[in-house]
């Protein structure tokens, strides 16, 4: 599709930033700007001092004009610090390349630099980074020279867009690309939000982290016995197995499978084993310095819109409060008048799949509700008047089967999940394909589609390049997480839009920050749009969501974290710290 | 601790609340001098304001225009196995009378043309084969043989045939029970969907279940070999 024309000029932009007072987590600092008309070549070049005086940039942003960037949540971050208007219509060459080379092998990744080295252009000048870079972050003060010289710097990477934006153009998918574009716009938005900490008990946390480690361990330790020092003993562990009758992975050594992710799937499946995780975690992984915290006290780290192949965000792990253990998100807490509620899609991947493969059985499923139930019904598995209640194993069971089909494990990995011989999980996974037959034809065909076709697509134009060696599984399931992603961008433009405070998206869920007064209405109105957003993507298939909602003085918890925030809290002799199960 | 709130009917059906509108309008623009927000959205159409989703929405109708279909390579000719559930399909064009040749010490059945039926007399063995799926969409054929010359018909074949009538209305599994000299026929008893009949035609599925396995002639190997010749 041709380009289309803009009256008031395409606005090739970029900015130079630090953040403040050099502290990551801190609101962008804007040094200095560069905009360039693509054709008529007018340039705008603005020092912090000229960008200070401006209420606006100083060229179109309206419905006439395009604004375009590379990696433009970054550019319209520095917008809302300098309090400007955002752009109405904005294309990320950033999002397009991403959307162009998604899973094919990356000449020199995906910064500006392998872009233009993609497309077969000069990326010398785009490469003289580094030294600038790093000037531009001791934030100041610069000489004129210095100044002028991050001027001509920012201005080469404008330049970079003037040459990569004519060859990129004839393959961008223009209604869709301006449609990712606006949804820079939200990311800068909620970036500069932020998630509200509870910074008193994160310094607790930081400065008594290595003292308490050692009674932490033998509080933790108590009810399992598999630690000698700071040590995981192997064969303790496997004796702790053995006495609670638990069936653990093993490696093709005949060892036990201990890394995290195993530890965390079989945790999810004995939450008794829940603290013990996080306690692994928290001694190997735990990197507290790392977590970006503004002198606000405000989490703000990047999303990295679009990072993950499925489109996803990808933010850091460790320098978001989602990344690290579960547990640490006691760590968010509202401010004084405020409220936040994590809205979360219930069940999200199983109404995905039930609503593009049309299966009716499916549907159905979804729509009553509870679908592990209903699915164990569809399979003649428990009477029609079972509740969750009377047959709550047999629910347990299917619940893990539905989950099993959707990370595309095997008989052998769920009868681990549900600790009972592979020909019961075996049972399970073919009652799934008999019951939803419909979906499995499809998914088949997604299959074959990414094999054959060599492309994968999402219903608003997110893309997948199968490489020389496709992975099944992700093939399969790239239509559910990818499309999870397509809704929760739709969600977020509209709630930002409408002026919705946004902390953070999660996965699937949204986390929204509202003055206590005005809390319940913006919940109300989060669920709305999120399942209208649901709605669109699924054409008329509506998701429906869970809210969470806490009130200031209260703080965040996932119910996987309690036992061990309160374990940690004891420790550090924060007591009135601790939470109730939630 | 927390307060949970589900997305009631109610909330589908109506839009927000006006009042609702105008707290959440104040607490926008006080969050982000947004002073034009659009109204909130209906529920059940999301509006972007630029953009028609409806318009730009790519289906995801995957591998429809790639035409990929199961292609039937296999089908067995046995008995069912005592594990699976399995339908025979009924009608007189799903079913086909003819000579077997059974070698079980190989485990293998052997479609005899006439031609050939008088070479081996004793081994031949005349028998109804029946089109039959499995729960998970496998075909298979099974073999019921006829009575002999003298009319007459083991117990175990009688019982076959018997199983065989039943699953051409319902899932059956078979047991074999000694003490009688027949099968145990269980008959499922949920409201199980009918098989999915692939669209292929009996005379594909006997061309390739006996692909490898059609005696035409007597100078077959396997004939060959029966009458000493090799």
């Amino acid at each position: 599709m041709a380009m289309p024309q803009y009256a008031g000029g395409i606005w090739l932009a970029d900015f130079e930033f630090h953040p403040a007072h050099g502290r990551e987590g801190n609101p962008p600092v804007p040094v200095c700007m560069v905009a360039r008309e693509l054709n008529t070549r007018r340039t705008f070049r603005l020092g912090q001092d000229d960008l200070a005086c401006l209420k606006a940039a100083p060229f179109p942003i309206d419905q006439s004009a395009l604004f375009v960037a590379y990696y433009a949540s970054a550019e319209i971050g520095c917008f809302i610090a300098l309090g400007w208007p955002t752009p109405v219509n904005l294309l990320d060459l950033f999002a397009e390349f991403r959307c162009k080379t998604n899973g094919k092998p990356k000449v020199a990744g995906n910064g500006l630099l392998g872009a233009l080295v993609a497309h077969g252009l000069d990326a010398m000048e785009a490469d003289e980074k580094h030294t600038w870079r790093d000037l531009i972050l001791t934030g100041g003060p610069w000489s004129q020279t210095e100044r002028r010289g991050i001027l001509d710097y920012c201005e080469s990477d404008v330049l970079a867009l003037a040459r990569l934006l004519p060859v990129m153009q004839a393959y961008i998918d223009w209604p869709r690309a301006l449609l990712r574009g606006r949804y820079a716009v939200a990311a800068a938005h909620i970036e500069a939000n932020g998630v509200p900490i509870d910074t008193d008990t994160l310094a607790a946390l930081k400065s008594g982290w290595q003292g308490i480690q050692h009674s932490l361990i033998s509080s933790v330790d108590a009810e399992f016995g598999v630690y000698e020092g700071t040590t995981f003993k192997r064969d303790r562990f496997e004796k702790l197995l053995i006495r609670d009758g638990i069936s653990w992975p093993r490696l093709a050594t005949g060892t036990l499978d201990l890394q995290d992710n195993t530890f965390k799937d079989m945790a999810r499946m004995h939450p008794s084993l829940a603290p013990l995780r996080e306690l692994r975690g928290a001694l190997s992984q735990m990197r507290l310095s790392d977590l970006q915290v503004g002198d606000d006290g405000r989490n703000r780290f990047l999303l990295s819109m679009f990072g993950s192949k499925t489109g996803r965000n990808q933010p850091s792990n460790t320098k978001s409060i989602f990344g690290p253990s579960v547990w640490l998100r006691g760590l968010i807490q509202p401010q004084p008048g405020f409220g936040i509620a994590y809205v979360d899609w219930a069940q999200q991947e199983f109404g995905i799949a039930a609503a593009l493969s049309g299966d009716q059985a499916m549907m159905m499923a979804y729509a009553s509700g509870d679908p592990y139930l209903s699915f164990a019904k569809q399979a003649g598995a428990v009477p029609k008047s079972a509740t969750k209640h009377t047959h709550a194993a047999e629910r347990e069971q299917f619940k893990a089967c539905v989950l099993a089909v959707q990370y595309g494990m095997g008989a052998e990995s769920l009868a681990y999940r549900i600790n009972k011989p592979v020909a019961r999980a075996r049972e399970l996974l073919n009652l799934h394909r008999r019951a939803y037959h419909t979906f499995w034809a499809w998914s088949e065909d997604a299959l074959h589609q990414g094999l054959l076709g060599g492309r994968l697509w999402t219903a608003f134009g997110w893309q997948l390049f199968v490489d020389d060696a496709p992975n099944g599984r992700s093939l399969c399931n790239f239509p559910m997480q990818a499309n999870g992603a397509e809704m929760l961008r739709l969600a977020c433009i509209r709630l930002i839009a409408d002026g919705v405070r946004i902390c953070a998206p999660v996965h699937d869920a949204i986390l929204i920050e509202a003055p206590l007064a005005d809390l319940d209405d913006v919940v109300d109105h989060t669920q709305a749009i999120m399942r209208a957003a649901s709605s669109a993507v699924l054409d008329g298939f509506a998701l429906e969501s869970d809210a969470k909602v806490v009130r200031s003085l209260q703080r965040f918890m996932d119910k996987r974290g309690v036992s061990m925030w309160n374990m940690v809290m004891e420790q550090l002799g924060l007591e009135s710290r601790k939470v109730s199960n939630v | 601790m927390h307060q949970k709130h589900s997305c009631t009917k109610k909330q589908q059906a109506d839009s927000v609340p006006s009042s609702t509108k105008g707290a959440m309008a104040t607490a926008i623009n006080n969050a982000f001098d947004v002073t034009d927000a659009p109204n909130p959205a209906e529920p059940s159409s999301l509006q972007i304001e630029g953009f028609n989703l409806d318009a730009l929405r790519l289906p995801q109708n995957f591998g429809e225009t790639l035409c990929v279909k199961r292609l039937i390579t296999r089908v067995p000719v046995k008995k069912p196995s005592k594990t699976d559930f399995f339908r025979v399909r009924h009608g007189e064009d799903w079913r086909f009378q003819t000579m077997i040749l059974e070698l079980k010490d190989d485990g293998e059945t052997f479609l005899v043309a006439p031609a050939v039926w008088g070479v081996v007399p004793g081994l031949l063995r005349p028998a109804m084969l029946h089109t039959a799926i499995d729960r998970r969409n496998n075909f298979f054929m099974i073999p019921v043989p006829l009575p002999g010359e003298d009319g007459r018909r083991n117990s175990w074949h009688q019982s076959l045939a018997e199983v065989v009538s039943m699953a051409e209305t319902n899932w059956v599994r078979i047991v074999a029970n000694k003490a009688v000299g027949g099968y145990d026929m269980l008959v499922a008893e949920g409201s199980l969907p009918d098989p999915d009949w692939p669209e292929v035609s009996f005379q594909e599925l006997v061309k390739i279940a006996f692909r490898e396995r059609l005696i035409q002639t007597p100078d077959h190997p396997v004939i060959m070999q029966l009458l000493g010749r090799s």
